[in-house]
């Protein structure tokens, strides 16, 4: 993967600045080509940019917790980390390990110069 | 994840579709009794049809009002600019339990059930309603999952039980001197098991606590979309999630008071400091964030949305979008109740279709036979902790100034 604006095969958009972040909660919404994304920085500094529903039964993750390094869903405690993978299920049984097949959809980001961009693939320019 | 098709079929609930078939069968709660002490007749908005409440000599009566597709789904004209449609659809209509009851129904109503909110005197139950801006079925859906409340109503702090009157959660469990929050905070990952019964489902919520002590929460499934689930030691709650069309549902809450009667001012008072009338809508949206304060979250609660514990269901359940697209889902074993309820619903819709009413819970002539249901939280000893929750409940009943037994 390149990080070339220019390249044939990757293009990136701009999505926010990193000011815009810089709020005390760093959690934001996301609109691109359509599909809701929730955009926020973990305990790591890192961006996260995510799909907005809780893919459990469809919670609004932009009031997620950002704790734990990554973002919590209020409604039933499933975390998911900037890669978008549910890493912890915390009703279900001791020892499930269903969180491991479960991730939401994630766009890959960059942040240069205090400007996020996300990346979008060919099929989703417009 | 189900497929598209069955996500419409189990939540389109209009005059020609499958659920909504199944519903209009079962008395809807049309309006709160307090809406019909004035002028009549009364807009109403239920599953897809636009009406209005008329009073027919001593009853009430739900009549086809004009109006104009454009209007908002909870559009609520001024009386004197309710016209009836000529030869539109009536509706027979009842008062209980300070709801109006409506049956949009083909033959005759089903009876009502002898639950405790309907034998229960007029001074110990009280009922409100509130607007929610999505689909009955996710609002159903929530009331059938005892998992969230561990997390969706969290406290980081215990407020003083005592303080508590008329609010969820908000007392002791059981005969402890622990608040109810804390138990939920420290046993986030209850057992659940979910029984058939003739009136829907039991959902039982098992919290193992220490000392081989376990916290024993019981709540209700009503056929088709009631839940009954205990509120404090002294009452429980009776909700129905009723259509206003596809998109919007109203909560409507009969409180049940076992021995002393309600402080119908203070339940009044409380709950119309957070909704505006006349359409009931939540003052706290989607349109100003439900209030959300980031501060809060970090600190008291788990949402950020205040203490109140309906903005947080609400917020849920809204959140999902008008419908929620249960394409995506992920359901867990937390989620049991929701399934078998579902598989309920898509049972009914079948005996609808086939012509078989006499296979359709809740409607046959044994249905005054039911009591109850018992919705109870109890902390009990592990070994027997069935027991000892029902034993819990019956001591309550035994204490109550109306005949509640079971």
């Amino acid at each position: 993967m390149t990080s070339h604006p220019e390249t044939q095969t990757v293009r990136w958009t701009r999505i926010a600045s990193s000011s815009e972040l810089d709020t005390g909660r760093a959690v934001m919404p996301v609109t691109l080509a359509g599909q809701r994304y929730v955009l926020f920085r973990d305990d790591e500094g890192q961006l996260g940019l995510i799909g907005r529903n809780c893919p459990h039964r469809g919670a609004d993750l932009c009031f997620g917790r950002l704790e734990d390094n990554g973002l919590r869903c209020p409604f039933h405690g499933w975390h998911f980390d900037r890669t978008g993978q549910c890493v912890e299920q915390p009703a279900e049984p001791e020892g499930s390990t269903m969180h491991t097949q479960i991730k939401v959809p994630m766009v890959p980001v960059r942040e240069e110069g205090g400007v996020i961009f996300a990346q979008v693939s060919e099929g989703e320019r417009r | 994840m189900i497929s598209q098709e069955l996500n419409d079929q189990i939540t389109r609930i209009g005059p020609e579709t499958q659920a909504g078939a199944v519903l209009r069968r079962y008395w809807q709660p049309a309006a709160l009794s307090d809406e019909v002490q004035g002028d009549v007749p009364v807009p109403v908005n239920l599953m897809g049809e636009r009406l209005a409440l008329i009073r027919e000599g001593d009853g009430l009566l739900l009549i086809t009002r004009q109006a104009d597709p454009s209007e908002a789904p909870t559009h609520h004209p001024a009386s004197g600019d309710i016209r009836e449609v000529q030869g539109g659809p009536r509706y027979p209509a009842v008062d209980r339990a300070g709801v109006v009851f409506a049956y949009l129904g083909p033959g005759d109503p089903p009876a009502f059930p002898n639950f405790d909110c309907f034998r229960a005197p007029e001074d110990h139950v009280f009922a409100f309603k509130g607007l929610w801006q999505c689909n009955w079925l996710q609002a159903l859906e929530i009331g059938i999952d005892p998992a969230h409340a561990s997390y969706l109503h969290r406290f980081l702090e215990d407020a003083d039980p005592e303080e508590g009157y008329g609010q969820q959660f908000r007392d002791k469990a059981a005969h402890t001197d622990m608040p109810m929050t804390q138990v939920l905070r420290e046993y986030p990952r209850p057992d659940i098991q979910v029984d058939e019964t003739e009136y829907g489902l039991r959902i039982t919520a098992l919290r193992h606590m220490a000392n081989d002590l376990t916290h024993v929460r019981v709540t209700n499934q009503i056929f088709p979309e009631a839940i009954c689930i205990p509120m404090s030691r002294e009452m429980t709650i009776t909700q129905w999630h009723v259509p206003v069309d596809d998109e919007n549902c109203y909560w409507y809450t009969v409180f049940t008071s076992f021995k002393n009667p309600v402080n119908k001012e203070v339940m009044r008072a409380q709950r119309l400091k957070e909704h505006r009338l006349p359409d009931y809508a939540p003052l706290k949206n989607r349109e100003n964030n439900y209030h959300y304060d980031p501060a809060e979250q970090e600190r008291l609660t788990y949402t950020g949305m205040g203490l109140d514990i309906n903005v947080h269901d609400q917020w849920a359940v809204e959140g999902m979008g008008a419908i929620q697209d249960r394409t995506q889902e992920h359901l867990g074993r937390s989620d049991v109740a929701i399934i078998r309820y579902r598989r309920m619903l898509r049972q009914a819709i079948k005996a609808v279709e086939e012509g078989d009413e006499g296979a359709l819970p809740m409607r046959g002539d044994d249905v005054t036979r039911l009591v109850g249901p018992l919705s109870n939280d109890s902390i009990a000893g592990t070994q027997d902790w069935k027991s000892a929750s029902r034993a819990a409940d019956l001591a309550r009943r035994a204490e109550c100034p109306w005949d509640a037994t079971v």
